[in-house]
């Protein structure tokens, strides 16, 4: 097989690397040789921030390059129509609905002109990730929340289940029950809306 | 994970950053001690290492610099111990004075001297190949292909320091440093050795009638690597199809392995770990072919030393490097796909991705909510203002670089550790206007001290603001000598820096706290007049710790945030807050703004510049 590429794009703060390590340990229990590239420093004050998950039956190289990626995981408007181009023409996106713009821009374009263009280059799905993480218990699990929105999408190779079993090894207690239910939150709403997409 | 993520026992497989790998293999090799300063992307290395540094009982500390990192290291070894010591690649240059003599020296106890290089600048200034340092030093560089690679041959690279009796390479980049992937431990070995100083002045003590012989002893050692390395285990060769030879060096190896997938061919192959010296008996075997494609990364490094390897064989191959891979940025395994496919005469399209499709506001790192570098550099600015100035704007390395971005610009240079002091002087010396040096504490304790005591000396006319957060923030919170505590967060003691500033004979040092603007103003104003009066340095130290640091401790001690929010009917929409403060807390809503509770971190600083008074605790009423 060739490998698969799932990029993860956000804004530094919103947990895109807790992500990237969790899936990379996911695919890793289910026998996959995998690689997690991720960019530190100074990226994580407020930037904008892009992780890597690649795996394959070979080790895979860190690296996205453009056209290849399978599956953009978005967890911000703006950053994820920036890394489209890492997507294959094929790939799909899965976008948080959800537009932060950056402090002191410019020009912002508005939140229906992004889901216009993101829905024109790829097959995509928005999810409004806030309100189930905060039904979760905490608009911080808004990560875990399209994590399990990730798993619901046929072009990546990871159960629901695998993803939560590293978070129950990662996180105990009351942190581990919210991000547990964003997951199978997150997971629900992607298939309800892959399916309403497959039909539209 | 309990006992970080180093921790564990022989067989126990884990998904490791590579910088958490090198520090396994460094624990397992049984080291001593590991020392540091922070800078990315090496900081995990000792980070992990401070992790397990109790239960594998050995030294770890964070240095003030990478000269004293890697000096500390070698008296390590001198004691005949092993030692890690961890940089990044410009952390080099700082350490490159002790380096350079450590080439003759050699060492008794292993030590391994980790670069993280950054091909692609990711965060830093430049994207030097500091394999290049390997062959101006003659200290033998090793570069990991992946990342349990880089655990096993950072372990096993002890041994080898050892048996050649020098320091040796071990080279990372940012892709390597920065990615997971799985290792499986091994055993961790605790040497019984008794520490014990191995008394040698002649070997030591680099005086002139030695040196010339350890010279030429060095080149010896050099050329004795130069043979053995042909059957170290991580350089190998595989049989292929066709006459074409690909090398792979070091981390991009990654790439081709992936390329060949990709391209479904499967050329004869050389995969080189050990960089430089490029072992003979490779370079023989490389030369019985008649076309040569080297893969490395940044620059022609592997490539030519082939090319004096074929020269002194009286061989003409045709060597491919190069022409076919950039050599600015960092390669992938497209780029590399595309220059395999072209030397190996085989078709390849790389992928198109599809269009953005909209244009998108570029997204800098910002200042933190809560930052006390904005609420300085707004206090510096209305300072410059008041006293009727427009200086140049001195800048140096750490999170308050970022205040070279709107609406700030204040960064007319960043150049190195220390530079805002000493290029500043340069300029002061004959600038109309006055000099303001921005530095932070950690870079300030690094190489800033230098700089300061010759601007006393010298008599410089400039400003210094010392942007104190109390810790190294950029990299991850490490301490450093004005924390007052280690890297396990014992308690230590307290390096002043108003106390340094004025014992380097600087008479105008004021302390102010950087959430306090009108002190901080008021505080700077007078430096600028003082300076352009008595054509004498000033220092100013605008202290307020980290607000992420102050956040985390708020939670753990439960403690409430009291964020703020706007009085609406109040707001008259000037923008102070949003345009010029740049809060990333505070947005626009219509003609007034509103603040982001998530994001307020409580610090009051908006309430305070607020022109209209319209800025109040949440909870409080107008």
């Amino acid at each position: 097989m060739r490998p698969r590429s799932i990029v993860i794009a956000g804004v530094g703060g919103q947990g895109l690397l807790t992500m990237g390590s969790l899936l990379g340990e996911a695919l890793l229990r289910q026998g996959y040789k995998v690689s997690v590239g991720e960019v530190h420093g100074l990226s994580q004050r407020g930037g904008s921030v892009v992780v890597f998950v690649r795996y394959a039956e070979y080790q895979p190289s860190p690296v996205v390059a453009p056209g290849e990626g399978d599956l953009l995981v978005g967890l911000e408007l703006i950053e994820a129509a920036r890394r489209l181009p890492l997507l294959s023409r094929s790939g799909l996106a899965v976008v948080n609905d959800f537009l932060l713009p950056p402090p002191a821009a410019q020009r912002v374009p508005s939140r229906e002109e992004l889901v216009a263009s993101i829905g024109k280059a790829v097959r995509s799905v928005f999810i409004e990730a806030l309100p189930l993480a905060e039904k979760a218990g905490s608009p911080v699990a808004v990560n875990m929340v399209m994590l399990g929105a990730l798993a619901a999408c046929r072009s990546v190779d990871v159960s629901l289940e695998s993803l939560k079993s590293v978070v129950s090894a990662r996180f105990r207690g009351a942190v581990g029950a919210i991000n547990l239910r964003a997951l199978e939150l997150g997971y629900e709403e992607a298939l309800k809306k892959l399916g309403e997409e497959a039909q539209g | 994970m309990a006992g970080g993520s180093i921790s564990g026992e022989a067989g126990t497989r884990r998904l490791l950053l590579g910088n958490e790998a090198i520090a396994r293999g460094a624990v397992e090799a049984g080291i001593s001690a590991a020392t540091a300063y922070p800078g990315t992307p090496s900081t995990e290395i000792v980070e992990a290492l401070a992790e397990v540094a109790e239960e594998y009982g050995f030294y770890v500390e964070w240095s003030t610099n990478e000269k004293v990192a890697l000096e500390v290291a070698i008296g390590v070894s001198m004691m005949g111990l092993r030692a890690l010591t961890a940089m990044k690649h410009v952390g080099l240059n700082v350490a490159s004075d002790p380096l350079m003599s450590l080439g003759y020296t050699g060492v008794v106890g292993g030590l391994v001297i980790v670069t993280a290089d950054d091909p692609n600048a990711h965060s830093s200034q430049n994207e030097q190949d500091n394999r290049i340092y390997g062959m101006h030093a003659y200290i033998p560089v090793f570069e990991p292909s992946g990342v349990q690679e880089a655990k096993d041959m950072a372990r096993e690279l002890f041994d080898l320091s050892e048996k050649y009796s020098t320091a040796v390479l071990l080279r990372t980049t940012t892709r390597l440093s920065h990615s997971r992937g799985e290792v499986v431990f091994g055993e961790v070995s605790r040497p019984s050795r008794e520490a014990r100083f191995h008394r040698d002045p002649e070997r030591w003590a680099l005086l002139p009638p030695y040196n010339l012989r350890k010279h030429r002893e060095t080149l010896e050692r050099i050329e004795r690597l130069r043979g053995d390395l042909s059957s170290w285990r991580f350089n190998w060769f595989a049989e292929g199809d066709g006459d074409t030879l690909v090398v792979s060096a070091g981390a991009a190896h990654m790439y081709v392995a992936e390329a060949l997938e990709t391209l479904g061919v499967k050329p004869p192959l050389l995969k080189v770990s050990s960089v430089y010296p490029f072992p003979r008996g490779l370079a023989e075997k490389a030369l019985e072919f008649e076309r040569i494609v080297v893969v490395e990364e940044l620059e022609p490094v592997v490539e030519h030393q082939l090319r004096v390897a074929a020269s002194e064989a009286g061989k003409t191959p045709k060597i491919f490097g190069k022409e076919l891979f950039p050599r600015v940025g960092e390669l992938n395994a497209q780029l590399v796909a595309s220059g395999l496919a072209r030397a190996l005469g085989v078709k390849y399209e790389p992928p198109q991705g599809p269009p953005a499709g909209v244009e998108l506001p570029p997204r800098p790192p910002t200042l933190c909510p809560g930052c006390g570098h904005r609420a300085a550099y707004y206090a510096v600015k209305l300072a410059a203002m008041r006293a009727r100035s427009n200086p140049v704007w001195a800048n140096d390395i750490g999170c308050y670089t970022l205040g070279f971005y709107p609406p700030f610009r204040m960064a007319d240079f960043t150049w190195s550790m220390g530079s805002a002091l000493g290029i500043g002087m340069g300029i002061s010396r004959f600038s109309k206007e006055p000099v303001v040096a921005f530095i932070g504490d950690s870079t300030f304790f690094h190489a800033g001290v230098p700089g300061l005591i010759n601007a006393v000396y010298n008599r410089y006319p400039i400003v210094v603001v010392v942007m104190d957060n109390e810790v190294t923030a950029m990299t991850g919170h490490q301490p450093h000598p004005g924390s007052g505590f280690g890297p396990l967060g014992e308690p230590r003691p307290r390096v002043s820096i108003e106390g340094l500033a004025k014992a380097c004979g600087v008479e105008f040092v004021e302390v102010v706290p950087a959430y306090d603007v009108w002190r901080a103003r008021d505080a700077t104003e007078r430096a600028i007049r003082y300076v352009r009066e008595k054509g004498l340095p000033a220092v100013v130290v605008a202290r307020q710790r980290c607000a992420l640091v102050e956040l985390r401790e708020k939670r753990r001690r439960g403690e409430k945030v009291t964020v703020y929010r706007v009085v609406e009917e109040k707001c008259i929409g000037c923008g102070v807050c949003v345009d010029r403060f740049a809060c990333p807390a505070i947005v626009r809503e219509g003609r007034v703004v509103k603040i982001l509770p998530e994001l307020c971190a409580g610090c009051g600083v908006c309430a305070t510049i607020c022109p209209a008074k319209a800025i109040v605790p949440a909870g409080e009423s107008a």
